[in-house]
Order: C-alpha cells, then sequence, then structure tokens
C-alpha cells in the first residue's frame, strides 16, 4: 500500500510526444481508472509507472521513493496483463512462485503466499495445471494471483477484463471491486471502457491527447464534465450538442426555441448546449422545443426516442418505459434546465447553478 | 450447394496423379528395388544371385565399415550438438539487434549457407591448406608449428565439423530467430517485473520456450548430418580417405569402386535405418523432457 505521484512526467517516442507533462497524485489504497479512447495515452502512462516504459522527464513517486529511474522488478509494483503474459511451460504454482523465488525468498513462505493468493481467488484446484489447460477466466485468477503474492505497493491492471466475454467480464468486475475492499491497496486501472471506470473506481483520471482531461470520482465526472471531450465520452447513450447563442440568461437554438439557462459564463457568445438523454423529456403540450421522431428504442424500464429538430439537428430523448410514440410522431421536449452544460469554442464547460 | 462427391473424387486422383507417378517412380521403386539388391551379389549394374542376408553378416566383422561407422558418429556429435549450440547463440545476438541492422546481419550469417559444397571447399582449402593456406601464415607470425589439418587423422574430422557448422548454421540460425520471435513480449515485461535477472531469464523463459524449435533443429541436423559425405570427399582428396572413411563414402567406395553394387545397397539400408531409429528416438525424447520440465 503506497501512494504514487506522478510529477510532469513526459515521454516521447522518436519525435511523437505520447504524455505530455502528467502530475497526478494517487492516495495510498485508492482505486484510481485511467480512462480514454486508444492513442490517449493510457497504457503509456501506465507501463511507465510499471517501469516498462522510460520516464523522459520528470519525476516519479512510489511509496515516497524516487522511482523514475528503477528496474521495472525494484518499484515494487504488480502488473496484470491485457494477455495474462503467464509462463506457458510452469503450472499455476510456478507461475505464482517465480518472482517470489527470483528473490531468494525462503521456501516456506513462498508456499503460504501461494497457498494464501489461491485460496482468496479460489483456484486451489489448479495449482498443478498449465495455463494451456485452463480456460480464459481462469487465466485471469492466475495473472491476478500472481499479482497478489508479491503483495505490493501498488497493483496495475492494463485492460485486465477486454478479453473476456461479457458475462465474465461483469462477474470480474465484482470480484475485482471486492478485492480492493479486502486487500485495500492502491490500484491503477487502465481501460476505455467507461462501465468499468464508473463502477469500480474512486477517481476516474480521463486522458485525451497524451494530457489529463479531468480527474474526479465517476459521478463527478458525469454530472460535471470539465470539457465538451468528457462529456461526450462518458455517458451512453452520449449527451446531446446544440448549436446556438447565448445572451442575457437563455440560449437560442438553430430552431428558434429559446431554453432558459442559469449559467455563469463571461459573456453572450455562439455556444454548444450539452444536455444529457434523461435530461430531455417527451411532453405533453408545449416544451421547450419539438421535432418529429425518427426512430424508437424500447429499453424496457425507459425508452429512447430520436428526435429530429426542425433545422435538422438530432437529439435524442428520454421517455417512459410503456411510451406510446411511433417515428413520424411529432412531440414537444422540456429540457431540464438545471443539468444543461455550456461549452465554448475550446470546449471548455460551464455548468448550470 | 449438391456436391458430385464421385466426380470431386475423380478430380482429385487426376490432380495428384502426376505427383503420384513421379513419387512412385523416383522414390518407391528405387527405395524397393535398392532393398531388393541388397539381398543380391550383383555389381553396380545388370542383375545378381539372391544371397539372403550375406552382405549384411558380412558388414560385422568388417573394418571399413566398422571405421565409417565410428566416424560418421564422431562427425555427427562434433557437428549437430555444438551447431545448434552456435546457431542458438547467434540467432539470441542477432534478435538483440532491430530494423536494417538485424536484415544486414542475419544476411551475413545466412550467406554461407547458398554457397555449393565445392565453393565452401575451395573456401577452406584456401584457409587451412598446409603449404599456403593463409591461416597457415597466422600461424608462422604466431611462432606455431604449422599443421596439415586435412591431412591428420586428429584434425580432420573436427575440421569437416567446423566447416559445416560454418557452412549450414545460417538456417538453424532462421528457424531460432522464428522461435524467439513467436515468444510474446509480455512475457518478457512480466518477468521483468518479477526481478527476472538475465541470466535467469535465458534459463526459465528463454531455453524452455525455445525447446521445441530446439528439438526441431537437432532432428533436422542428426538427419542431415548422418549423410555426411561431399565435405569428406572433397577435402580427403590427396589424403587419407579410407581413415576419413563415412557412412555415405563407404558406399560410394562399394559401388562405384568396388563394383558391388549388392553390398553398396546393404549399407545403404543400414544407414536408413539408422537416420529414421536415431531421428525419431532424438524427436521423441525432446518432447518428453518438454513434458517433464
Amino acid at each position: 500500500m503506497a501512494e504514487i505521484i506522478l510529477d510532469k512526467v513526459s515521454k516521447s517516442f522518436g519525435s511523437v510526444r505520447v504524455i505530455n507533462e502528467v502530475s497526478l497524485t494517487i492516495q495510498s489504497g485508492e482505486f484510481v481508472v485511467f480512462l480514454g479512447p486508444s492513442g490517449s495515452g493510457k497504457s503509456t502512462l501506465l507501463r511507465m509507472i510499471a517501469g516498462l516504459e522510460t520516464i523522459d522527464d520528470g519525476r516519479l513517486l512510489i511509496g515516497g521513493k524516487e522511482s523514475q529511474t528503477l528496474p521495472p522488478g525494484q518499484r515494487n509494483v504488480a502488473m496484470v496483463f491485457q494477455n495474462y503474459a503467464l509462463y506457458p511451460h510452469m503450472t499455476v504454482r510456478d507461475n505464482m512462485a517465480f518472482g517470489l523465488r527470483n528473490i531468494k525468498m525462503a521456501a516456506p513462505e513462498v508456499e503460504r503466499r501461494v497457498q494464501d493468493a489461491a485460496r482468496m481467488l479460489e483456484m486451489d484446484a489448479l495449482l498443478d495445471r498449465r495455463p494451456s489447460e485452463l480456460s480464459g477466466g481462469q487465466r485471469q485468477r492466475v495473472a491476478i494471483g500472481r499479482a497478489i503474492v508479491k503483495e505490493p505497493a501498488a497493483f496495475l491492471f492494463d485492460e485486465p477484463l477486454s478479453n473476456l466475454d461479457a458475462a465474465l467480464r461483469v462477474r470480474t468486475r465484482v470480484e475485482l471491486a471486492e478485492l480492493h475492499q479486502r486487500m485495500n491497496s492502491t490500484m491503477i486501472y487502465v481501460t476505455h471502457d467507461q462501465t468499468e471506470a464508473m463502477t469500480m473506481s474512486d477517481r476516474i483520471v480521463i486522458l485525451n491527447d497524451c494530457r489529463i482531461e479531468q480527474i474526479g470520482t465517476p459521478m463527478e465526472v458525469y454530472t460535471r464534465p470539465a470539457s465538451r471531450f468528457v462529456a461526450g465520452f462518458i455517458g451512453s447513450p452520449s449527451m446531446n450538442f446544440l448549436k446556438g447563442s447565448y445572451k442575457d440568461g437563455a440560449m437560442t437554438l438553430l430552431d428558434g426555441s429559446r431554453i432558459a439557462a442559469r449559467v455563469a459564463v463571461p459573456e453572450a457568445d455562439t455556444y454548444e448546449l450539452g444536455i444529457r438523454p434523461e435530461a430531455v423529456k417527451v411532453c405533453e403540450g408545449e416544451g421547450d422545443t419539438k421535432g418529429q421522431v425518427k426512430v424508437v428504442e424500447h429499453l424496457g424500464e425507459r425508452t429512447l426516442v430520436h428526435v429530429h429538430l426542425s433545422d435538422g439537428s438530432a437529439i435524442v430523448a428520454q421517455d417512459g418505459g410503456r411510451s406510446q410514440v411511433q417515428p413520424g410522431d411529432e412531440v414537444a421536449l422540456r429540457f431540464d434546465i438545471s443539468e444543461l452544460h455550456l461549452f465554448d469554442s475550446s470546449g471548455k464547460a460551464w455548468h448550470a447553478e | 450447394m449438391l456436391r458430385n462427391t464421385r466426380r470431386e473424387t475423380l478430380v482429385a486422383l487426376v490432380l495428384i496423379a502426376p505427383f503420384l507417378a513421379i513419387y512412385g517412380l523416383t522414390f518407391v521403386y528405387p527405395t524397393v528395388a535398392m532393398v531388393n539388391l541388397s539381398f543380391t551379389d550383383a555389381p553396380l549394374i545388370g542383375p545378381g544371385q539372391w544371397v539372403g542376408f550375406d552382405n549384411y553378416t558380412r558388414l560385422a566383422g568388417e573394418r571399413r565399415f566398422d571405421t565409417a561407422f565410428w566416424n560418421t558418429a564422431y562427425f555427427v556429435a562434433l557437428s549437430v550438438i555444438p551447431g545448434t549450440f552456435v546457431a542458438m547463440v547467434i540467432a539470441l545476438g542477432v534478435s538483440r539487434l532491430t530494423g536494417r541492422m538485424q536484415a544486414l546481419v542475419l544476411a551475413l550469417f545466412f550467406l554461407p549457407y547458398i554457397l555449393p559444397v565445392s565453393v565452401v571447399y575451395r573456401l577452406w582449402d584456401w584457409t587451412l591448406n598446409f603449404q599456403f593456406g593463409i591461416a597457415m601464415y597466422v600461424f608462422d607470425i604466431w611462432g606455431i608449428e604449422r599443421v596439415p589439418i586435412f591431412k591428420t587423422t586428429t584434425w580432420f574430422m573436427p575440421a569437416v565439423a567446423f566447416v559445416t557448422i560454418w557452412w549450414t548454421c545460417g538456417f538453424s540460425i532462421l528457424l531460432f530467430l522464428a522461435g524467439l520471435r513467436a515468444i510474446p513480449a509480455e512475457i518478457y515485461e512480466a518477468a521483468s517485473l518479477d526481478n527476472t535477472g538475465r541470466w535467469t531469464m535465458f534459463r526459465r523463459i528463454t531455453w524452455p520456450l525455445l525447446w521445441p524449435v530446439t528439438a526441431l533443429v537437432t532432428t533436422i541436423q542428426l538427419i542431415l548430418q548422418l549423410k555426411i559425405f561431399d565435405q569428406v570427399y572433397l577435402f580427403s582428396t590427396g589424403g587419407r580417405p579410407n581413415d576419413n572413411l563415412v557412412l555415405v563414402y563407404y558406399i560410394f567406395q562399394r559401388a562405384f569402386v568396388n563394383n558391388q553394387g549388392g553390398r553398396a545397397a546393404a549399407i545403404a539400408v543400414v544407414l536408413f535405418l539408422i537416420v529414421v531409429i536415431v531421428s525419431v528416438l532424438n524427436f521423441q525424447l525432446m518432447r518428453l523432457a518438454e513434458r517433464r520440465k
């Protein structure tokens, strides 16, 4: 268990900068997810912490110890790889014990740790098997077991669930969350899956274009996204964006409708209005705007209604589970103005008060 | 789609017929004929009398067969395992290079493999010849006495084994490189997080994962080197062919020098059986060792 501090770390591959002066403090015992699209640098950042990629500039402190120049084995971190990276020629037991034997740990202690980890992950019966004799989920457990036995300062996960099928992924997600609660150790988890990020993490670090867009709890990044990128990336279905101009406490959309917006933007200008589908309701009578229904998606407890406004811009609204709306209908839409966001041309966000 | 299986079988037969005909004519028939021949006292050309197992029983007490057998065994011992070892070491080195540098160095190591044996012989004769070989001038400079390498029984086999390794290891290097490339980089990353030192990395990760390729390379080498002839024939011209005799050379002597087709065939059958038994045994033993590891 240890605090991890990144202080203005940078990394280039040749002339291409992939991590640009990233600073971040991860508390001891915290579960942090690095979330971002592919190419955002999230895996590179994790590998820099692990020591698998060099840190060109800046400092890395793991448990207060300067670690940016240490070899991977001496950083006291354990990593679970996307493809598990188990040693195919060793049994499960040897896979887990390998790292401990390398540091000349006494055999009884090695055996105790392996047994403990096997019991915790319910794979006592698998200890003498080879990785080729295991299913994907079992291999995943071995990879986690190999990390646990080291009793590291921090666990690093590099998209560990992406090779599992959907049902197993959900189950393993819960197990990982339980594991974190039980071990109470620092964990850094890289994923491009926002569900994983939202459900497991204490804090999410959203990366885009080699830098951090926002750091916050799952609900913070969901309700108060710092930028248009975060607003669009988090949430499914994603946030609606409508162009318009702001003046005197109201947004005028391109179809002419006026939406009251209590947002403290510095000046009147053209902005993009952002609102999540659950804050746009299909309503009776006069709404804030209206449009024609194109597609209706029944999800059971709710219904997503895809509407085209009169200027042609598309918006997704939400209706109750037993919605009677049909494609082709003209519907009125009401906006929950307490959940409005405005984004300026640089992507910076202002939230409704 | 409906398929006419009878018609498909017919087409298949027509397509493989040319291969079958050539295979039968140039491999199956000669092999059967050779085994037949080995039970007769036929000369090189023309038929002979059936003599049963005489040709085989005579081999047991023959001094030249004895020399040929042990020389071949000695040569295989000198070339197969050292050759495999050298190829693995070079492949490990080459795999550390990248891009064009790797391609260039690999090409340099592979170059000897494409040379015909006559060129290899000329090259090494120029180098190691007792009178004018350049190595001898180096010996002179260092004050070492000149050695007639290809004229002394002690040096002949080791020298031929050395030349053979130099000549053929390019191909083994390629196989080892392919094996090394098949090991995922993630495994090495996991191992580096597991505090694996350089030697442990080789002994516990690279070496076991290269084991299947090693089994393949030694088996290929065994089959190849048991059939050694060209190098021995060329390097012993003007030397002492009877002391440097190997099995294929002995077949050649019996058939083309002594005009004894039947006896030559008997030796060929024995060599054929040795190759089959040794290579199958080697491959199976190595697979067994892999499973027990």
